[in-house]
């Protein structure tokens, strides 16, 4: 659906649409749990979980298990309010940011254009990091509630760190928004299509046989905003929040059983987001290499012989793209947490501050002014 | 009620309660939350607006870390002596009732000003706002910053600069953070 919902046909759809993309997430969630300890597993030459069920993949649903039946458990000195509420403001930034990211092209039948996507929004960029940017919240309400030192030294270091890589991390997009010209994510992506090709000094220089990634025009925005997301979901080498020699487990520490689990959910969701968005900014999210949506359309039709057929078969290609290109940066995710050690606090805030920002910065400007000299200049 | 109406009075709703628990929550950390919940259905007001941009950089700079530091630097304090200290006292008694006197003052202000608003018909409104012809409102927002009043926004970054400088300079006189009291 195109707009948000007049015709009850139309919010019927919406919810609908919400829900599946919501369950979605949940529901790679456990797949994930099962890939890091397997994935961590084989990074460290042991074998990780594999008694319960084939590979160890029932190992999940029994922990489900046990967490739900573990005794639920609130610290005397803490604030109750805030102790039982932050686990569930832990889910809300990552679910809502993520229905934003478009995860294949609209379907077409008929009387409606189904986006798939939970929601188009004009400004997508600013959304996403808006309410993400919220997960500060719940994690100083987990600190601040559990009432414990380790608790709320763990929160201070983690919201204090969500801050400073905030900067970088909006700074580095500056440089795609220039390049683009929209905050839209699916307009984003529409500009990727195809093999690569660009104007410049009045000339158009093509290669066909690449794909019209944003990789290839802000290799650098692409190394700051990866990094810049470790940070943010506060996955290693970031976790200062969690550094379990100083902390015990920051700011889950007073945490057991399902709450736990859903900053675990909440954790998840981010490395989701950050994947979506590095897919979408500087691998062209949806699309299929170095091919527009309408060659792989016209391809499924000589395939299927019929344009409804074909319609969904192109989105169903398309959404395999997009999850093949999510799955990746996921993997990225765990392997480099099984692979770096953990920063320590003044490294990970100059890290942040005097490099990553002024970097950030000199990216901006250079992407301007090369936009603005390729633009406005015409050799011979 | 149509679905504009419902959102305006549902975000209307939560604002207005959650402003108010600002002023009226005896717990600091409780009024900071609440106000960052105020800055959110705020924001949430300008998305019925279909000022998206607005909305969005709104959630950002004083949802996401203005008010994340406000919160960060209140569960530092010993709240309890904080509120020994604001209880007693007759400076602190004038200073509740001035507050008092404000907070009425402001709220008076808001209902006549909102009074003659709703008395002017909405024809009047709609051509007021359909003069300014406003289409892309991030463009037209950033043609205002940028190109007819480039020198107050300079001027304005020059004035936060300033402010930081002021700020890193108190902090570091008297020893800064090293000093033993």
């Amino acid at each position: 659906m195109t707009s948000m919902g007049i015709t009850g046909f139309e919010i019927v759809i919406n919810a609908v649409k919400l829900l599946i993309i919501f369950l979605l997430m949940v529901q790679a969630v456990p797949i994930l749990v099962w890939l890091e300890r397997r994935g961590s597993g084989f990074i460290q030459n042991r074998f990780g979980p594999n008694r319960v069920g084939p590979l160890g993949l029932v190992q999940l649903l029994a922990d489900a298990v046990k967490f739900l039946t573990k005794e639920d458990f609130a610290p005397d000195k803490g604030n109750r309010f805030m102790f039982y509420a932050a686990p569930v403001f832990a889910l809300i930034p990552g679910a809502v940011a993520f229905m934003a990211i478009p995860l294949s092209v609209p379907l077409k039948t008929p009387e409606h254009v189904f986006l798939i996507q939970g929601y188009d929004i004009n400004v997508g960029i600013v959304f996403i990091l808006g309410v993400s940017s919220l997960a500060a919240y719940t994690i100083l309400m987990a600190g601040w509630g559990s009432g414990s030192k380790f608790s709320l030294m763990g929160a201070l270091r983690a919201s204090a760190q969500i801050i400073s890589y905030e900067l970088a991390l909006g700074l580095s997009i500056v440089g795609i928004i220039l390049l683009y010209g929209t905050f839209n994510l699916t307009e984003m992506i529409q500009a990727q299509h195809g093999g690569l090709s660009f104007k410049a000094f009045g000339y158009t220089l093509a290669a066909s046989w690449l794909p019209n990634w944003g990789i290839f025009y802000q290799p650098l925005g692409m190394i700051l905003f990866f990094a810049a997301t470790f940070a943010e979901s506060n996955r290693l080498p970031f976790d200062l929040a969690e550094g379990e020699a100083e902390l015990v487990a920051g700011f889950h520490t007073e945490y057991g059983g399902f709450k736990m689990l859903m900053f675990f959910i909440g954790e998840y969701a981010h490395m989701m987001i950050a994947s979506g968005l590095m897919a979408t900014f500087f691998f062209g999210g949806y699309s299929i290499w170095n091919l527009t949506p309408q060659e792989v359309y016209n391809w499924c039709y000589g395939l299927v012989g019929s344009e409804q057929l074909a319609n969904v078969l192109s989105v169903l290609l398309h959404f395999v793209s997009f999850s093949i290109k999510l799955a990746i940066f996921l993997w990225i995710f765990i392997q480099v947490r099984w692979t770096l050690p953990r920063f320590r606090y003044d490294q990970l805030m100059d890290l942040g501050w005097k490099t990553m920002l002024p970097w950030a910065l000199g990216n901006t400007i250079a992407t301007a002014v090369i936009i603005f000299a390729t633009t406005y200049f015409v050799i011979g | 009620m149509t679905a504009d109406a419902f959102l305006f009075w549902f975000l209307a709703l939560i604002t207005v309660i959650s402003g108010l628990s600002v002023v009226l929550m005896a717990n600091p950390i409780y009024s900071a939350l609440s106000l960052a919940m105020t800055m959110i259905s705020v924001a949430a007001i300008f998305v019925t607006l279909q000022a998206y941009f607005l909305a969005g950089v709104q959630v950002i700079v004083y949802a996401g870390a203005v008010m994340v530091l406000f919160v960060m630097v209140l569960m530092l304090f010993d709240l309890k002596h904080e509120l020994q200290a604001f209880t007693r006292g007759r400076a602190t008694g004038a200073l509740k009732i001035a507050s008092v006197g404000i907070l009425s003052g402001l709220i008076v202000g808001a209902v006549t000003i909102g009074l003659t608003i709703a008395g002017r018909s909405s024809e009047e409104l709609i051509a007021a706002s359909a003069s300014g012809g406003v289409v892309d409102t991030t463009r037209s927002l950033s043609e205002a910053l940028f190109l007819k009043n480039i020198f107050g926004f300079e001027a304005l970054g020059v004035l936060l600069l300033v402010i930081a400088v002021g700020t890193v300079a108190l902090s570091r006189s008297k020893g800064g953070t090293h000093a033993r009291d």
